[in-house]
């Protein structure tokens, strides 16, 4: 297709707006899927996206539209997640287009990721089409939508198209808006082939699969390139795109969005955001992305130790269709040898696991997750600690500072008070507030990293019952008293229970721990103690009794093969708990210490 | 072992799928009866008997249920004279379950007369609340009352079953249904906790958060009994099983058991091979066990066409087998002798099992001799956990 007829576009909102299924509307219209294809948030097709009702990795389709004008276009869209963790999708993708449509719930209005998101695509000069969703809703509010987009965004309200994807309003002035509106691609200007790689995926058969975009010149089979970051060469067996199954086509031209492949074997050849060009000829290398860096750390074990092979072949397998996720092999004294794992933040630690439990079936466990501290030592050398176990001896260390994020809260007025209490309660400062309209303020806060991994944005949402939200960015290190708080089983100190904690909250973290793994710890056979420490002072202690007795029931002839099952089900039971010193531990015990 | 020397399997159990009444924690296979269907059973249950009879030799029968006491004086005639015409009849030891409410002078003495030398009464409580709780059909008095026939029709070995940790039964309603039951002097004393079986009301009650389950209480319930027990003469010579050691007969060796121990029970226990008849009922012979169908029906219109109405059949490995005999044998005070386990399986405890024997000595729960292993009186508390580990 010549570049005059190609758009290329992502859509962005915060998360629930309806992203997905406005991209199955524009599917379904332009008859790139047909009705009898049809079902919801058909782009999620991942099983823990559908589950979930969110989108976690973004999807790119290429789609064919006769405009009122009547030309054909090729337009491409790429869906994209809204939750905070993969923000690196959104900006990605974005780098890939020419124009975002921005959509707003019109009963919601904007929110944290509406504002980040938007700030993204103004970064990148991108056509914006804001667009006004779920205009069904008996509590729709559009003209207050659009207030908020000229107040808080200055993007010019009358531009706003009222829409509902779900009952198909709005879909063929969108479709006209992309047209008209998005600028089509325009070429670089250099002398030859530039694509930018924006996402990839591995296949067992054709190995690296990796979204490009051409930005200049032509990309087909047969061709020598070069990935300029590796300064790798390759030759290039397919192109294609995405309708929404990848299929082949002769070439990528100027301006299009789709797939090469090029017998590339391990993900890690492939940098996100690197410039693919004709290796006889090099253009100079595209703008491309930052890199990522995974903010929090877990470990993850097998529950079974001769699982460990098994496990570290699925890690790397899943690694290569999420490169944000990073591993390396640590040991614990509790649990053996397994991975410390870097993620985005804690959706995208929990989305990790459940992948590894379910797509690969391994059983596994993992440690309560940490962010990395910066840890200066009295001989002035600095260490990163991203792991409580090897955090040195309080007198080792001359000073702990931790990360922090500016985290920005928008909230209807009447919750300014409660949610300045929950920042601080968080350990975190108001900077300042900004009016967004008569309704609703934008607080400015500076908020430890740790501190809003867990359950900040939940309690935001149950607050306000809804109408707040939350986004934040990396905002450097700050000096901090942290400790390290041990719990122990036993007497034996169970490492993937330890956590560096504020001191202030110590104690109470330690009794609430105490507290919870007496709850989970199965009744046996003999006394466990369950203590929490912090430098070898003990803070809380709790005790599970001793089992005195198995139920004493008879059993004769006819029992026999029933209770030998049950028996043999148990025994299968027990494999699956960690034993630490001679306590059996369950799975459970592990998953719910990450939710105290 | 009851297997008979000229190779004939020695245990017979009959099962009679018939109550009055169902009890709320009950899981086993039974129905209120209709008159016609006992009467079909009953042709059945004597096909089954022609169809297995030259196999068999039996030294100890076993008729559990349901309640076996249920079928009426000409059912019981009918039953026993075709064993006596096929010449399975004369067992050393010959067992009924009866209910309480069901027992009458002529029905003992026409069993008594046939050989049933040991009669089962099915007691669980002697507290009208909870007997009440449970949904039997029988009364406290109604014990005491058959008790005194069945002695009165000669019977000198009998059986109660007693339960404990019933919910609502508190440990001194436990301690007045022990003494009571104790004073009444039966040679055997079968009492167990109450099991929640899953399809049963009592299970669901429990699901329902009707009440609560108090493990500690049914500990102190089972120290109450097997203190009790003792002082009442009664030897514990399983989890669940008392019995007196009557004087004069001396024991050969410490371990062995008291002599009004139930020996068709303890050979289910040793792995040892027997017969099982009626709908629903179990049998194992030559290391396969075979269940028959749990209703009554499909069980009579098969026997009808003169088949056994076997619905599933179960063969472990020899090494698994192995393992369960293990494990099912050690629910046993005396444990299991070297030898005689070594004679069942073909397999050593002492080679196979020897980390496991040495991880529940270490636990306090095992004692090792050089002839036996055994659990100590802790050990038989965790018999579970114990059996789990010996099982392969
Ligand atoms: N009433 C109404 N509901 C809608 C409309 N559009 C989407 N929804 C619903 O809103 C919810 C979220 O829709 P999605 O399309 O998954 O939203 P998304 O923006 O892709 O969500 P993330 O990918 O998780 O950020 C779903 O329950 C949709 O059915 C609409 O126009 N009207
Ligand atoms: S009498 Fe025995 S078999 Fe019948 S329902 Fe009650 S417990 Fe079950
Ligand atoms: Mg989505």
């Amino acid at each position: 297709m010549d570049a005059a007829h190609i758009r290329n576009f992502s859509i962005i909102a915060h998360i629930d707006h309806g992203k997905t299924t406005l991209s199955d509307r524009l599917l379904h219209r332009t008859g790139t899927i047909s009705t009898r294809e049809m079902e919801d948030q058909l782009l999620d097709s991942m099983d823990l996206e559908r589950e979930r009702g969110i989108t976690i990795k973004a999807h790119p389709v290429t789609m064919l539209y006769r405009a009122k004008n009547g030309e054909d276009y090729e337009l491409n869209l790429i869906d994209t997640p809204g939750h905070v963790d993969f923000t690196y999708e959104v900006s990605r993708s974005l780098s890939a287009c020419e124009g975002a449509l921005l959509i707003v719930d019109a009963a919601q209005g904007v929110e944290a990721q509406t504002v980040a998101n938007v700030h993204l695509a103004m970064k990148q000069n991108l056509t914006i089409i804001p667009v006004i969703n779920k205009i069904d809703l008996p509590h729709a509010d559009v003209a207050l939508a659009k207030q908020q987009l000229e107040d808080i965004l200055a993007i010019p309200a009358e531009t706003a198209i009222p829409a509902s994807a779900k009952e198909g309003i709005g879909i063929e002035e969108i479709l006209e808006a992309i047209v008209e509106r998005i600028p089509p691609p325009k070429p670089t200007g250099q002398g030859s082939l530039q694509a930018l790689a924006f996402d990839s995926y591995f296949d067992t058969y054709k190995g690296v699969v990796t979204h490009v975009r051409v930005f200049n010149g032509e990309l087909k089979p047969g061709m020598n390139i070069k990935l300029l970051h590796s300064g790798k060469n390759y030759e290039v067996k397919e192109v294609g795109s995405f309708n929404p199954k990848p299929y082949t086509r002769p070439r990528l031209e100027l301006g299009e969005t789709g797939f090469m492949t090029a017998n590339i074997k391990s993900a890690a050849e492939v940098k996100m955001g690197d410039t693919i060009t004709d290796a006889r000829n090099p253009a100079p290398q595209l703008p491309g992305f930052k890199e990522i860096h995974p903010m929090v750390f877990s470990g993850i074990y097998p529950i079974n130790t001769a699982d460990y092979e098994h496990l570290k072949q699925n890690m790397a397998k899943l690694q290569l269709n999420d490169s944000a996720f990073v591993y390396q092999a640590e040991t614990s004294v509790a649990l053996g040898f397994g991975f410390r794992c870097g993620f985005l933040g804690l959706l995208h630690m929990e989305i990790v696991q459940e992948r590894l439990r379910r797509e690969y079936g391994m059983d596994i466990i993992a440690t309560y997750p940490s962010v990395v501290y910066r840890v200066t030592m009295t001989d002035q050398t600095v260490k990163e600690i991203d792991n409580p176990a090897f955090l040195p001896e309080p007198n080792y260390i001359e000073k702990i500072e931790e990360p922090m994020v500016k985290a920005f809260i928008i909230c209807p007025n009447e919750y300014i008070g409660d949610m300045m209490a929950l920042v601080s309660e968080k350990r975190g400062t108001l900077d300042h507030t900004e009016t967004l309209d008569t309704k609703r303020v934008m607080l400015h806060n500076l908020v430890p990293l740790g501190e809003i991994l867990i359950d900040f944005h939940d309690r935001i949402k149950s607050i306000t019952r809804g109408y707040g939200s939350m986004d934040y960015e990396h905002a450097g290190y700050q000096a901090s008293e942290m400790v390290k708080l041990d719990m122990l089983v036993n007497g034996e100190s169970v490492d993937a229970f330890s956590c560096i904690v504020h001191r202030s909250k110590a104690e109470g973290r330690g009794r609430a721990l105490a507290l919870k793994l007496k709850e989970v710890i199965p009744r046996q056979q003999y006394q466990v103690k369950i203590q929490a420490a912090i430098g070898g002072k003990i803070i809380a202690s709790e005790s599970v009794s001793a089992l005195r007795k198995d139920v004493t029931a008879k059993c004769y002839g006819g029992d026999i093969t029933r209770k030998r099952k049950l028996l043999e089900k148990q025994k299968e039971g027990k494999k699956r708990m960690k034993s630490v010193g001679s306590v059996n531990i369950p799975q459970e015990a592990f998953i719910e210490v990450l939710k105290t | 072992m009851l297997d008979s020397c000229d190779g004939r399997v020695g245990g017979l159990y009959v099962h009679v799928p018939f109550c009055a009444q169902k009890c709320i924690y009950c899981a086993f296979y039974s129905e209120a009866s209709s008159g016609e269907l006992i009467q079909r059973y009953v042709r059945a249950l004597i096909r089954e008997l022609e169809l297995v009879a030259p196999a068999l030799k039996p030294r100890t029968i076993f008729f559990g249920g349901g309640t076996p006491s249920l079928l009426n004086l000409r059912q019981w005639s009918e039953i026993l004279s075709a064993m006596d015409r096929l010449n399975l009849l004369g067992a050393e030891e010959f067992t009924v379950e009866c209910n309480p409410a069901t027992v009458s002078l002529d029905k003992a003495r026409l069993l008594r007369e046939h050989g049933v030398n040991r009669l089962s009464l099915g007691v669980q409580s002697l507290d009208a609340s909870l007997l009440d709780r449970l949904g039997r059909v029988h009364t406290r008095d109604m014990v005491f009352r058959s008790f005194e026939i069945l002695r009165r029709a000669g019977f000198d070995n009998l059986n109660l079953d007693l339960m404990f940790a019933i919910p609502g039964q508190t440990l001194e309603v436990w301690r007045q249904t022990l003494r009571e039951a104790l004073a009444l002097g039966s040679e055997h004393l079968s009492s167990y906790e109450v099991i929640y079986e899953e399809d049963t009301p009592l299970f669901q009650q429990l699901q329902a958060g009707r009440f609560d389950r108090d493990e500690d209480l049914a500990c102190a319930m089972y120290e109450e009994l097997v203190e009790r027990a003792a002082s009442a003469g009664l030897c514990q010579y399983e989890i669940a099983n008392f019995a007196r050691n009557e004087k004069g007969a001396s024991p050969k060796s410490p371990h062995s058991l008291p002599t009004r121990a139930c020996r068709h029970n303890v050979n289910y226990w040793r792995g040892g091979s027997f017969h099982g008849l009626g709908p629903s009922a179990t049998e194992y012979i030559g290391g396969v066990r075979t269940r028959n169908w749990a209703n009554t029906q499909r069980y009579c219109e098969q026997l009808e066409q003169g088949k056994r109405a076997l619905e599933s059949r179960e063969e472990l490995a020899p090494f698994a087998r192995a393992g369960e005999t293990a494990a099912f044998g050690l629910r046993m005070v005396a444990g299991w002798p070297f030898e005689d386990f070594q004679r069942t399986t073909g397999h050593d405890l002492r080679r196979e099992w020897a980390s496991d024997m040495e991880t529940l000595v270490r636990r306090g729960w095992g004692e090792r001799s050089r002839e036996s292993f055994r659990l100590s009186p802790t050990g038989l508390r965790f018999a579970d956990a114990a059996a789990e580990l010996f099982l392969r």
